[in-house]
């Protein structure tokens, strides 16, 4: 029998959902509309963070090391290193391959060559590559390779170069973040309350079937029935569509991403997080369409 | 009042219904109603005939005074228990209260629906009470196909299909023409004569006195008289 009832809540909610074509199609536009941009705030909100991690990949620190230090003085130098927390890793480049990379760099100018040769013996020096674990790293990290114990084997430091341009990426970063957060939660609020009132609406127009629902003996579970899985369709369907949207979304803007992120990076994205992305919509679509649904029809079960 | 013996089906005992402080819709009621009665309550507009009957469907509750259904205490039935009440009783209002959506047969198959009746069941007893209301052949039509009368008698068919041991009607042949009128009353006559108890308010003189049975008349919320065989009083 609960079966049976449950067949028939959803059969209803069906018709209902078929019958009134423009405010099921009012509901789901708002609806899809909300989902769209909380998921698209927080779809961004992660590829900029990913952007971001690329770029700080990007950033090193050159430690130059004096020309008397000796390759093994070097690579006790950078095991040192490595073994720091902030450290991620340090890549030690010998002046040998740093002058290979030189020449081959300057592509066989011959006035270079010349130069070379005329100075008999590699200007220059070896270095070591410094990645942070994080890019807020590289002033402690900084101010460690200039202390006592690094002191004598160091020739000089390139972090000066990139140190503003870290900074500034820290400043972005975090702001991006936080303004992205707030954005976000102004948008979900609003969303909500918009799609709750849709909803509220559709039931309004449908108050005087509750009503008569309830004086042939419907109990209140039966006459909301209908109604939750009119709920459930409205969360499904704007659920798909809302992904489609992003899918289009993210096209459309791959083009202009161009030297901020690689060739398909967001795609790549999208479709590595299509699943979850999906779910997440979905949930948070369901959710709101069933509560909007149950709330709004509490105020004419009073009978 | 009623000769009959037995439990009635209806008691009210000193029934006051206050809605606010200066509008009292009904006074010192105190009534019982046998079963297998057709009792008509008649009274002018706000004499208080709708404040009764909706006690009676539990819609309402009596601000002071009790409420007997089948001698059990309306007002003590909990909120959740209310349609499971409801289905003992068939109600008729003055403006049908279909559902427009619906066709005749799923109007009427509503009300067994909700009761979790099976298919088998529904597609037995709807015929049956179509026909005792004479519109077999309407009922794939929708409310807003039908005539008036045709659609209180839809209303009809759906208080019926319970078997409820009462029927309310509250003005059932307010939006209705003579004749349509006529043939409603007709209907809950022979309804009442199959052994339901009727309980009929209205404010039409000709109805009242083609039933001629049981009438009890309201006036600014008080009883004012109670006679078997009555005629239109006011």
């Amino acid at each position: 029998m609960k079966l049976l009832k449950l067949f028939r809540a959803f059969t209803e909610g069906m018709r209902n959902f078929s019958r009134n074509k423009w405010l099921a199609f009012a509901t789901v536009s708002v609806l899809t509309l909300a989902l769209y941009v909380v998921s698209a705030t927080v779809f961004l909100g992660l590829t900029g963070r990913m952007i971001v991690d690329k770029i700080e990949d990007n950033i090193d620190i050159n430690v130059y090391l004096n020309p008397d230090v000796s390759e093994e003085n070097a690579l006790e130098t950078k095991v040192l290193l490595e073994s720091t927390m902030e450290v991620e890793s340090v890549t030690y480049v010998s002046n040998d391959t740093a002058l290979e990379k030189f020449l081959s760099d300057s592509s066989g100018d011959p006035s270079i060559l010349e130069a070379v040769e005329e100075i008999g013996e590699n200007p220059l020096l070896s270095y070591l590559i410094v990645h942070a674990s994080d890019s807020r790293y590289y002033e402690s990290i900084a101010q460690t390779l200039e202390s006592e114990r690094f002191k004598n084997q160091i020739s000089h430091i390139n972090y000066g170069k990139n140190k503003e341009k870290i900074e500034r990426l820290n400043r972005i970063t975090s702001s991006v973040e936080r303004v992205g957060l707030i954005i976000g939660i102004i948008f979900v609020v609003i969303s909500v309350l918009i799609t709750f009132n849709t909803i509220r609406l559709s039931m309004y127009s449908r108050q005087k079937e509750f009503e008569v629902m309830r004086l042939v003996g419907a109990s209140n579970m039966y006459v909301r029935m209908p109604s939750i899985f009119e709920g459930i369709f409205y969360g499904t369907i704007s659920s798909f569509i809302a992904i489609v949207l992003i899918f289009v979304s993210a096209q459309s803007i791959t083009p202009l991403m161009k030297g901020i992120a690689t060739e398909g990076m967001l795609m790549g994205f999208y479709w590595q997080y299509f699943w979850l992305m999906l779910l997440g919509i979905l949930v948070f679509g369901v959710f709101i369409g069933v509560v909007s649904s149950f709330i709004a029809i509490r105020r004419y079960l009073k009978i | 009042m009623s000769k009959k013996v037995g439990v009635p089906i209806l008691k009210f005992n000193k029934v006051n219904k206050v809605y606010s402080e200066d509008f009292l819709a009904l006074r010192d009621i105190n009534l019982e109603i046998m079963p297998g009665e057709f009792v008509s309550i008649v009274g002018r507009s706000g004499a208080g005939k709708s404040s009764l009957l909706k006690l009676i469907y539990a819609e309402e509750k009596p601000t002071t005074g009790e409420l007997y259904f089948n001698g059990e205490d309306v007002s003590l039935i909990k909120r959740k228990n209310l349609p499971y009440f409801r289905r003992n009783i068939g109600n008729v209002f003055q403006d049908f209260k279909l559902l427009p959506h619906k066709t005749v047969f799923e109007n009427v198959s509503y009300a067994l629906e909700v009761a979790g009746k099976s298919n088998e069941e529904i597609e037995e007893e709807i015929p049956e009470v179509l026909t005792l209301v004479n519109l077999s052949s309407k009922a794939d039509k929708y409310p807003n196909q039908l005539s008036g009368g045709e659609q209180q008698r839809v209303s009809i068919a759906r208080a019926l299909v319970h078997n409820p041991v009462l029927i309310v009607a509250d003005e059932p042949t307010g939006n209705l023409d003579p004749s349509s009128s006529i043939e409603i009353v007709e209907l809950l006559l022979r309804i009442n004569e199959l052994g339901t108890t009727i309980i009929l308010a209205t404010h039409d003189r000709d109805i009242v006195n083609k039933v001629a049975k049981r009438v009890i008349t309201l006036d600014g919320g008080k009883i004012v008289s109670d006679k078997t065989n009555g005629k239109y009083l006011i």
